[in-house]
């Protein structure tokens, strides 16, 4: 069993360093002192602990990696470039090792703030006073310790009371350079608002070792409306742990799309707190590993409430002896009466040596309630093939459009098109459909 | 002998009050033992036992070793809580009366048969029954093998005198299937196990009437350890049943038993077990089976009685074209937890198997599924499918589901499926329109979501689950 070792540049220093680098104000530099101890406090975890038993751990090893300071250089990769200009979004920012090299658009809506989370502590203090930590904290796991502690930079949205942003928000986060690097996404839309927001982790090949930490803090008052979509398409060298968690107020509504494509090895914690009467919450998630690359999708729908309702959709493609785990649970608490909430894991297993984990869980304190869950495993249908075959298409040909299919499910639940059509090039570049680049 | 251990006082009338089922259900006969260990889990406990029973060395030596792998293991850190489980304050070991196994009803102590009444169990059906082996206390007291199997050379006997008459047989499986590496409670049983059943079936043989063991616990505070262990050779057909029932004593019982079950090429085997164990009592048991090529495996694993019961029916689907079966009942009334579950392990082509559980829980009960399907790479072509369905009767009820799904082959189809539900007002109301009272509308209900297990099961014990259910709805109302 592999054992991981702290990383000595995770350190009192550090964090010092970290604080008086950006001039943080106390309050933040006590939560980052704090959150410190909380992490030294927590050991790693290994695979006897329930939630890690089938991970790979040393694939997300720490120890020997530099934090990452800043980007190599200020440049924008076409890659991202690109999406910016084929993009419907009315504002993106790139954010690269923890700076910002570029923003586009601006938002139109009045009083709505998108920005990164050192401009906002600077012209919004209060407002990132309120919510940071608020809803992802540093005792809920070693990584996310590490994270509050040493985040260097990331996005903060905040739409106020009743303001409705139509065109889509985004923000690309991306590096040139390896080591250990943390960042963050504080999302928070007020009463009644609504927005669609995407977080994207995209890189050129990097050359070296990144360790990628992501906490992603999403509040929702009552009546509060998100898209959220999380895209991971880091390049190979890339491992990344991001967790992501909601709290949902009376009858706010959060449709979260988590996709997992790119790095050697990702982490993605899926969890919502229904804490409003009302409120609901859509889960999708979409996940093909290739080449060897392993996968953790771990989700909880916690209904802390009455009347909500969670309905949740993961669906995933392994091949080249590729590993997945899809592990999620459902909770409902004493007194959570006239609850929905559905779990469905679906996994296709493209080759012998892949292999999937599936630990759909209900866990139900409540009786006057309606849960269900369903996971499947198995290949591409023969019968499918034989089809699909019948009707002149080749082997390797019928077996993208089924794979493609398969996966097109949960991106049709997606109303975003352009999104959509990325992802759906990227699952046939990796299938190595001809003519097919994943390039933009 | 006798005088040599003190006797429990008489429990009195008030102690068990507040306990449920002081109707029917609590029923205790004076203790009357032979010999019994002293309490707690030690080495000298042990080679008492080995010694009380004249084994070979090689079982003792056993059991000293599965006594240093539980020392070292220690308990499990997940599951229902055991805390309240204190080994000091258990008896690992009770012979009763120094008593050989009887082959005659007449036989059977007034007291046991006294029990059996209070049970509802009739002598007829008894009698009826091919072959009853009634485990009192730790060890077989009353056996009944119909002549014309044991012509057909059916060996049905308790574990100890198996292990004393067929000994070459007996060492050849023992253990083979459950090793006390396995778990810790496994290796608590390797130590101090005592009586079960040991059940041969030769090849070719088929059974058509069950074969039968109740067995029960009468001992305050006094574990109890069976060890079953049953081969089914090449083409041989077959069903085995235990059901147990304990009295209602009021402070805290063990029971930690292990099954061991070889089926080879070609046999079917099925093993039903319905255990109502009094509401103190801990139920801790390790069930597995192997199963070599086009052998199928059945279980049926009903959980109605104990405070606490871990149990899992594993399979193990190791030779081509192997079936595996499990059907799974619980109900947990209040303070009870039902930990139940199976696990399959698919490690050959063409395996296949199917779960289907069914839980209610009533009061502060809680009833869990936990489960595992694994599919081995190499094991082309393996199916499994897992239906969960539980059902909440009140506020305070509870459920959970944890099934883990391992899957390394590609061609396997595996499919798991879950809902939790509450009792549907609509029916209740439909049916006491038609002049049924609500309890009795609950009841039918609650029967009907048990049907496709009590199809499943011998007339006798459908009509006894229901009895119970409708023992357990008894004024639910209210």
């Amino acid at each position: 069993m592999a054992l991981l070792q702290d990383n000595a540049a995770v350190g009192e220093a550090a964090v010092e360093a970290l604080i008086a680098r950006f001039g943080e104000p106390d309050w933040l530099a006590e939560e980052r002192r704090a959150a410190l101890r909380t992490y030294q406090a927590t050991p790693f975890p290994t695979n006897r602990d329930e939630v890690w038993r089938y991970t790979q751990l040393e694939r997300f090893a720490i120890d020997g990696l530099a934090l990452v300071d800043g980007p190599r250089d200020a440049g924008v990769a076409d890659r991202i470039a690109m999406r910016i200009t084929d993009s419907d979004a009315e504002a993106a920012m790139v954010i690269k090792n923890g700076e910002v090299v570029h923003r586009a658009g601006r938002v139109g809506e009045p009083g709505v703030v998108f920005t990164d989370l050192r401009t906002a502590l600077r012209d919004h203090e209060a407002l990132v006073r309120r919510h940071l930590y608020s809803v992802v904290n540093a005792t809920m796991s070693k990584a996310a310790a590490l994270d509050a502690a040493l985040w260097t930079n990331g996005t903060f949205l905040y739409v106020p009371r009743d303001v409705e942003v139509t065109l889509p928000l985004g923000t690309f986060t991306t590096a040139d350079r390896g080591g250990l690097s943390a960042g963050r996404t504080l999302i928070v839309v007020d009463v009644n608002a609504k927005v669609t927001f995407v977080d994207e982790y995209t890189s050129d090949p990097i050359g070296e070792r990144l360790a990628h930490h992501a906490a992603t803090e999403i509040v929702l008052e009552d009546g509060a409306k998100l898209r959220y979509v999380s895209l991971q398409n880091w390049s190979r060298e890339v491992v990344q742990q991001n967790k992501i968690r909601a709290r949902l107020a009376r009858d706010a509504r959060l449709e979260s799309l988590t996709v997992s494509l790119g790095g050697d090895a990702a982490r993605a914690e899926v969890e919502v707190d229904l804490e409003g009467p009302g409120s609901e919450s859509e889960m999708l998630g979409l996940y093909f590993a290739d080449e060897g690359q392993h996968y953790n999708q771990y989700t909880l729908q916690h209904h802390a409430s009455d009347h909500a309702l969670s309905d949740l959709l993961f669906k995933g493609a392994l091949r080249d002896a590729s590993t997945a785990v899809y592990s999620g649970v459902i909770v409902v608490d004493p007194g959570a009466q006239k609850t929905d909430a559905y779990q469905t894991n679906r996994n296709l297993l493209l080759d012998a040596e892949s292999e999937a984990v599936s630990i759909p869980q209900l866990e139900i304190k409540a009786n006057d309630v309606k849960c269900s869950h369903g996971s499947t495993t198995g290949p591409v249908p023969e019968d499918q093939r034989f089809y699909l075959m019948s009707r002149g298409l080749r082997p390797e040909v019928a077996e993208h459009v089924l794979v493609t299919g398969f996966l097109y499910e949960v991106m049709s639940r997606v109303t975003l098109p352009r999104v959509a059509e990325y992802v759906e090039r990227v699952v046939q570049a990796k299938l190595g459909v001809p003519g097919v680049k994943e390039k933009l | 002998m006798a005088d040599l251990f003190p006797q429990d006082a008489h429990p009195d009338a008030a102690k068990l009050e507040g306990l449920r089922h002081t109707e029917q259900y609590s029923f205790y006969m004076p203790e009357n033992y032979a010999f019994r260990s002293e309490k707690g889990l030690t080495k000298r406990v042990v080679e008492q036992i080995s010694y009380q029973k004249n084994e070979p060395e090689w079982m003792l030596k056993f059991r000293l070793r599965a006594l240093e792998i539980a020392e070292k293991k220690g308990r499990p850190k997940w599951g229902p809580d055991l805390s309240h489980l204190d080994f000091d304050e258990i008896y690992f070991y009770i012979r009763p009366q120094d008593r050989k196994g009887t082959n005659s009803w007449d036989d059977v102590p007034e007291e046991v048969r006294e029990t059996y009444r209070r049970l509802g169990i009739p002598e007829a059906e008894q009698k009826m029954l091919a072959g009853v082996g009634a485990q009192y206390e730790s060890e077989m007291v009353y056996h009944n093998l119909k002549e014309e199997w044991e012509k057909k050379g059916v060996i049905f006997l308790d574990s100890d005198t198996g292990l004393q008459e067929h000994p070459e047989l007996f060492k050849e499986h023992f253990a083979t299937v459950v090793p006390p590496e396995d778990n810790y409670f496994a290796a608590v049983n390797s130590a101090v196990w005592s009586g079960g059943s040991f059940v041969y079936v030769p090849a070719g043989v088929e059974i058509d009437v069950p074969l039968q063991a109740y067995f029960l616990i009468n001992a305050q505070s006094m574990g109890q350890f069976e060890r079953t262990l049953i081969i089914g050779e090449p083409g041989s057909r077959f069903h085995y049943i235990e059901g147990c029932t304990a009295p209602t004593y009021n402070s805290d019982s063990f029971h930690s038993g292990v099954i061991e079950i070889i089926v080879k090429e070609r046999a079917n085997v099925r093993y039903s077990t319905i255990q109502n164990w009094s509401h103190n009592v801990y139920n801790l048991v390790t069930q597995r089976a192997i199963v070599q090529r086009h052998g199928s495996m059945g279980w049926l694993d009903g959980n109605l009685g104990s405070k606490v019961t871990m149990k899992y029916p594993s399979t193990y689907l190791m030779g081509e074209g192997a079936h595996g079966e499990v059907l799974s009942i619980a109900f947990a009334t209040d303070g009870q937890h039902q930990d139940a579950g199976a696990k399959v392990i698919h490690a050959a082509p063409n395996t296949t198997s199917s779960v289907v559980s069914k839980s209610i829980s009533k009061g502060t009960g809680r009833s869990s599924y936990r489960g595992l399907v694994q599919i081995h790479e190499g094991a082309t072509n393996a199916r499994s499918n897992v239906e969960c369905d539980a059902l909440l009767l009140d506020e305070h009820a509870k459920t959970d589901t944890y099934p883990y799904i391992e899957i390394n082959e590609k061609t396997a189809h595996v499919g798991h499926e879950a809902t939790v539900s509450k009792l549907n007002d609509e029916q209740i109301f439909y049916l006491m329109s038609r002049g049924l009272p609500e309890d009795a509308a609950m009841a039918l209900i609650v029967r009907g979501f048990l049907d496709p297990v009590a199809k499943e099961l011998p007339l006798e014990y459908a009509v006894e689950l229901n009895r119970l259910i409708e023992l357990e709805m008894e004024g639910s109302v209210g």
